[in-house]
């Protein structure tokens, strides 16, 4: 009835009615403790349904109750304080049932709150446990993930295959019974023999390792054996010298002359080679020296600071003393220039020998920015030679190699790379300083093994040995016939200027015995003029006169008949034949335009000048065809038929003998000698 | 005078040697094929060369049209003559007469059907054969030249049937009077003969030399060529360019042209000659000269006219001689273009 405040209980019950207050506390205390307990096992009896019943019927009952008192109080009266009182005794007892109902409802909430909080922090326990073992399991989860990645580093070793490790390995390693059925087994096994592999093969490499120190001491004491075997080697050579000498071996030359050797260019160095060998295997008389300074040729490889330091000093010095002087742009590309044309210091020298004692010397030089090779020809004779004057440019420095193979004329630069070059400096073509630099030939780079190939023009050329070996036979042969026709021409010439045909012995057969046509001219004629003659223009047209060719002009008479022979001589004489273009005067201008005779005696020493050439190397091909002509007019103006309206006796009575005069459309005449018979037939 | 330098090829020793030989070569004769579109010439080394004119007259021509189809060394000695019946190319020149046939000669490595050589006289040296001519009506072809008679051949048989003798010196040219039928030949000897060929005897003799009107004795008495026209005749060589009425012997005109020459035929109402000199010569038959066409040759030896029916297109005159170039002229009045060896 009174305050009940317990020590579980929470201070929050809350009172709705005035009741006395605590002082009744202590004892309520203990008789709460027995109330207590048994109220809280009243709790469980009762029913909350009926207790909610109850405390309805309660409030009813109070309502009432206060309702008639209010009732009585309101009438007044003296037993109204009675009935109040009872009244008031009857609210109190209802009042006692409400404290009793909010105590137990109180008490019921406090169990309900109890047990809640019971079962929820056994919830909270398990709760707590599952989260622990779900932890555990996800880090065990994670250990064996781990477990199961991991590398064993033995993997990472290539071992040798099964069968082979089977095969190999000695049995107490391999253990085979235990390791076939057993894979871990198998891999430590494995594993075994490859430490033991790697052991043997560690000791090997050791030996190996040690041996091979011992061989480099062994080559060191042999280089410092040889090293000093040099020395006394000079000395035997130097002690030999006058032995060669008395033996007439020069090796000692050869050998100084392949020391300078090495200071030539690649070119010149790769013809100095084809040469000498082609000298020893297949021609004694050719001989091949070096010319020029050795020293010239080592300065050129000297380091350029050297030089560099020196120029700028004397430029410095230059520029002091002469401001004024300063060297004019004409000056400066004239040295440009001269420093672009440039030789080798050195040069190699060729000695071709003839038949007849004449020699051809060759000097080949070699352009070093121009990389190219030049030649200078000069060709001495064993007599001394009497010039006749037509027969000038015939063995002349400049012309005697021209055009040795067709088209090789000598005055262009064969490396095409120059022409940029010569822009630079303002050099318009070669031509110019061939006289004093030498020409150019084609052969000559051959020779050298140059090849400047017109279809991809290379970045460098370098000089190859064996381009100038495939060409260094043909090249000696033609140089050799050269020279030599070139002499036999000179003699020939000689005779001609004096009216001579000189007509060997062996090729006397040709001509019959009585020719009565003689030669009285024999000259040079220049290019220009030839092209201006009147009855050359078929020559001309036909691309046969060049300006590489040279030109002469014969004159062959007999009575009042003058016949002019227009002579094309190509350098390539005599496998090239010499054209005849004719013009006769006789009874007025005859030439190959306006007689068919004219061009039928043209024809038999054009056409046919393969009868004239004669016995190898047919250096007589020009005398035949000069002889064959001087045949011809004396046909030609000996079978002329008779003109009987005109008086007198034929100038020239025939005294060949013919088989007939005429023959076909063209009524040629009998030109072609027939030997031994002696008499003229028609081809 | 500025004249364009011809670019010189560096020439070995076998280019020079070509450049020569063409340089001096001579076309002496010319054949039309029977189709008409194929031209054989023959020259002095003895070749024959077939020009295609179809391909070289078409409007797509390059410069190799211009040149043979092919050539071949038909003979040792010159080709003085050729002629084509309708299967047939006939050459001659020194001594031999030899037949081709059209169809197969474009292939190379031809060899020729037949050699035949009439029987000379003389075995010291071999006479040329400077003319053929063919008698459609016997099937017979007549050689005339160096042994100065005249031989028929009949062309099926082979054999030599008769021998027309008479000139005195040797024979240039021959041609055929249809009508009768005669052969006219000219010689050497400056006579002009005519023949019957069925009495095989010599019917009339013109000697040219012997009449002022055209003799010129500085050229010699040669007769050169012949031409003729059943009742008319034009011969020309040493003597003056004539026409002549055959019937009465007489120079009927005398064409004015100094140098002698070497070809003259009928064309049209034509007169067209060539010789020495580069020019076609075109003459009315009055004397007149209509035109002078100038070829490409210094001297021209033969002319042809192509009228074959079956080809009209290719209707040309070719003219050739001293050179190795054939002329064609499309037009009397110009060369169009030269065919060349």
């Amino acid at each position: 009835m009174s305050s009940e405040s317990s020590k579980k209980r929470k201070p929050k019950v809350i009172r709705s009615d005035g009741a006395p207050a605590e002082g009744k506390r202590n004892r309520s205390d203990t008789e709460q403790e027995g109330k207590y307990y048994s109220e809280e096992a009243e709790v469980d009896l009762r029913d909350p349904g009926r207790d909610y019943e109850l405390y309805k019927y309660t409030c009813q009952e109070l309502q009432r109750l206060m309702a008639e008192i209010q009732d009585l109080k309101s009438r007044g009266g003296k037993d109204v304080a009675i009935e109040i009182e009872e009244r008031r005794i009857q609210s109190c007892v209802h009042f006692m049932t409400l404290k009793k109902l909010n105590r137990l409802a109180h008490i019921r909430l406090k169990k309900g709150r109890d047990q809640t909080h019971e079962a929820k922090q056994k919830v909270d326990a398990y709760h707590l446990q599952l989260q622990n073992l779900l932890y555990e399991v996800m880090h065990l989860q994670k250990e064996i993930t781990k477990c199961l990645e991991f590398k064993s580093k033995h993997e990472e070793i290539d071992l040798v295959s099964l069968e082979e490790f089977y095969k190999e390995a000695p049995p107490d390693i391999s253990k085979a019974e235990v390791t076939m059925g057993d894979p871990h087994q198998q891999t430590l096994a494995r594993l075994d023999w490859e430490l033991e592999q790697r052991k043997r093969l560690a000791e090997k490499y050791r030996e190996c390792l040690s041996n091979k120190e011992k061989i480099l001491k062994e080559i060191e004491v042999k280089k410092e054996y040889l090293s000093s075997l040099q020395p006394r080697l000079n000395s035997i050579m130097q002690a030999s010298l006058p032995v060669q000498e008395y033996l007439f071996m020069p090796f000692d030359q050869a050998h100084k002359q392949y020391e300078t050797a090495r200071h030539l260019p690649p070119p010149l160095y790769v013809l100095f080679v084809q040469a000498t060998a082609y000298g020893q295997a297949c021609d004694k008389t050719l001989s091949v020296a070096i010319e020029g300074s050795v020293d010239e040729a080592k300065a050129l490889f000297k380091p350029p600071e050297d030089s560099q330091d020196d120029e700028s000093d004397s430029d410095a010095e230059e520029e002091q003393t002469t401001k004024r002087r300063r060297p004019t742009l004409g000056v400066q590309l004239d040295d440009k220039r001269k420093e672009m044309l440039k030789r080798h210091p050195l040069s190699v020298m060729l000695d071709l020998k003839c038949k007849d004692d004449s020699v051809l010397h060759l000097t080949f030089f070699y352009l070093m920015n121009l990389n190219i090779m030049t030649v200078k020809a000069k060709v001495t004779t064993a007599t001394e030679l009497i010039t006749p004057i037509s027969a000038g440019d015939l063995l002349s420095p400049d012309s005697v190699l021209s055009c040795l193979y067709p088209g090789d004329h000598g005055k262009k630069t064969p490396n095409p790379a120059n022409q940029y070059q010569f822009d630079k400096v303002g050099i318009l073509t070669l031509s110019d300083y061939v006289l004093e630099l030498g020409h150019p030939y084609l052969w000559v780079q051959k020779l050298g093994g140059l090849h400047f190939p017109k279809e991809q023009p290379q970045q460098t050329v370098i000089a190859d040995h064996s381009l100038s070996a495939s060409h260094m036979e043909t090249t000696m042969k033609l140089l050799k016939t050269r020279v030599q026709s070139r002499l036999a021409l000179h003699k020939q010439f000689a005779s001609l200027e004096h009216g001579i045909v000189p007509v060997t012995s062996d090729c006397q057969y040709l001509f019959p015995a009585k020719v009565v046509s003689r030669l009285v001219k024999w000259v040079t004629v220049a290019h220009e003029d030839y092209m201006e003659l009147h009855f050359t223009k078929d020559i001309v047209d036909a691309g046969l006169a060049g300006d590489t060719n040279l030109y002469y002009m014969a004159l062959i008479e007999r009575g009042t008949a003058k016949l002019q022979a227009a002579v094309v001589l190509n350098p390539g004489y005599s496998s090239i034949p010499p054209i005849f273009q004719l013009c006769l005067n006789w009874k007025g201008e005859k030439t190959n335009s306006n007689d068919d005779n004219i061009r039928a005696m043209e024809s038999e020493v054009n056409v046919c000048y393969k009868e004239l050439c004669g016995p190898w190397p047919s250096h007589q091909l020009l005398t035949n065809q000069l002889q064959r002509l001087c045949v011809l007019l004396d046909v030609y103006l000996e079978t002329e038929s008779h003109d009987d309206s005109v008086e007198g006796p034929k100038e020239f009575p025939q005294e060949k003998m013919c088989l007939r005069l005429f023959r076909g459309p063209s009524r040629m005449k009998p030109f072609k000698y027939n030997h031994p018979q002696g008499f003229f037939s028609h081809r | 005078m500025e004249r364009a330098l011809p670019l010189v090829v560096p020439l070995g020793q076998a280019e020079v040697f070509q450049a020569l030989q063409r340089l001096h070569m001579t076309i002496f004769s010319q054949s039309v094929s029977p189709c008409g579109k194929f031209l054989a010439a023959g020259n002095n080394y003895g070749q024959i060369a077939i020009f295609s004119l179809s391909a070289a007259l078409s409007s797509e021509a390059k410069e190799e049209s211009k040149k043979p189809v092919v050539t071949f060394q038909a003979h040792d000695g010159p080709v003085y003559s050729m002629v084509s019946t309708d299967r047939h190319l006939l050459s001659a020149g020194d001594g031999e007469v030899k037949a081709w046939l059209w169809a197969e000669m474009l292939k190379k490595g031809c060899k020729e059907l037949w050699c035949r050589q009439p029987p000379y006289r003389t075995s010291l040296e071999v006479p040329e054969i400077n003319a053929l001519l063919l008698v459609p009506k016997e099937n017979s072809l007549i050689l005339a030249g160096g042994d100065c008679q005249l031989h028929t051949m009949d062309l099926e048989t082979g054999t030599f049937t008769r021998v027309l003798r008479g000139h005195t010196d040797y024979i240039h040219c021959l041609a055929l009077r249809e009508r009768s039928p005669e052969v006219l030949s000219g010689g050497e000897d400056g006579a002009v003969r005519l023949w019957d060929l069925r009495t095989a005897k010599e019917v009339q003799t013109i000697e040219v030399y012997k009449h002022e009107e055209c003799s010129r004795p500085h050229n010699g008495r040669w007769i050169g060529c012949l031409a003729t026209d059943s009742d008319w005749m034009v011969c020309g060589g040493g003597p003056a360019l004539t026409l002549w009425h055959l019937r009465s012997s007489t120079p009927t005109t005398v064409f004015p042209m100094r140098a002698p020459q070497k070809h003259v035929t009928f064309y049209q109402d034509l007169i067209l000659s060539a010789g020495q000199g580069r020019c076609v010569n075109q003459w009315q038959l009055s004397g007149e000269l209509k035109a002078q066409v100038p070829g490409s040759s210094p001297g021209l030896l033969s002319l042809s006219l192509n009228q074959q029916p079956a080809a009209p297109e290719c209707k040309v005159l070719t003219a050739a001689g001293n050179s190795c170039r054939v002329d064609v002229f499309t037009n009397l009045g110009y060369r169009a273009f030269s065919l060349s060896f």
